[in-house]
């Protein structure tokens, strides 16, 4: 139970950063990899590894959580708020925080779909294979969709001169 | 597409993803750096698309560390804890209450109008108390500015 507490603290940063595109909001993302660490820890025989490593199921979790609170936002339980600009402040100053700054317009310039897959490939560098776990869908359709994604985020870096 | 001998039916498109991603055959892997040995466009675009997988793993996604993902396992397993506690004691009061109330209910040494006196001001006061706790559960869930401090 612990070895599965420390894995995932460590896969937390990761969650935040997927909830965070799927849901356009810091704080929403925050509550729900908070739930999701709940529910993992609820019931920590969910999780067989037999069946494959922790992080793809965790991230599963937490999509499917961040899934529910969007359809209660669609149905007006929770307020439905723009998407943040995060790259927005003087921390900015340095040029990593820039690129990071640029990176995460970029990605809030994109679709939903295509902003979740580009951070499950690049940013949490999950295989094909636990892609398709994660968003449920066929293995062979993964590297498209990626490619696609990734078309588009290079097409709004390169619109903005970043 | 030019610069290249390559019809834009030969272009290998999504392969670009999978090689950089290390996802090909080593048959399509093959097919992919001959077909980017002859086309500018492609080379090109399979570099721009790898610079630019590398930006994104680089880049900070996220504001919070590990310590503060570690802090709130602890407070979910304290929530869950004290969810415990408060259900073992409510339900612990209950059981007195009841017996109580089922005890002063039968005791043949207090007269009926006594017993529905003093059991509407219990109830009444029980009424009361259970109103104001649903009043201000429903007021801390719809409050915006709970966690504001001052």
């Amino acid at each position: 139970m612990n070895d599965m507490r420390q894995e995932l603290a460590q896969l937390g940063g990761g969650a935040h950063a997927l909830a965070i595109q799927i849901l356009g909001n810091v704080d929403d993302a925050a509550d729900a990899v908070h739930d999701a660490f709940a529910t993992a820890l609820a019931k920590p025989g969910a999780y067989d590894e037999r069946k494959g490593p922790l992080k793809p199921w965790f991230m599963r979790v937490v999509r499917n959580r961040c899934l529910d609170m969007l359809r209660r936002r669609r149905s007006g339980s929770l307020p439905v708020e723009e998407l943040i600009d995060p790259a927005t402040g003087p921390e900015e100053a340095t040029g990593e925080a820039q690129r990071s700054g640029a990176i995460r317009n970029a990605l809030a310039e994109l679709a939903g779909d295509k902003r979740e897959i580009i951070v499950l490939r690049d940013y949490l560098d999950l295989s094909y294979a636990e892609i398709a776990v994660v968003l449920g869908v066929a293995q062979g359709t993964v590297m498209s969709r990626l490619h696609r994604a990734r078309l588009a985020l290079k097409e709004a870096l390169d619109k903005d001169g970043r | 597409m030019a610069g290249n001998t390559s019809s834009i039916d030969d272009h290998v498109g999504a392969l670009l993803s999978g090689y950089i991603d290390g996802e090909l055959t080593q048959q399509e892997r093959q097919r992919v750096e001959i077909h980017c040995e002859a086309c500018t466009d492609c080379s090109t675009q399979r570099e721009a698309l790898g610079n630019l997988r590398k930006q994104v793993g680089q880049a900070q996604l996220s504001e919070f560390g590990e310590d503060k993902w570690r802090e709130t396992m602890d407070e979910t397993t304290v929530r869950a804890t004290r969810g415990i506690g408060w259900l073992l004691v409510i339900g612990g009061l209950l059981a007195v209450g009841g017996i109580a109330v089922y005890g002063f209910i039968t005791d043949p040494g207090i007269e009926l109008h006594l017993k529905l006196i003093i059991g509407a001001i219990y109830g009444g006061a029980a009424v009361l108390l259970f109103s104001v706790l649903r009043q201000r559960l429903i007021e801390r869930k719809s409050d915006k500015y709970k966690d504001v401090e001052i």
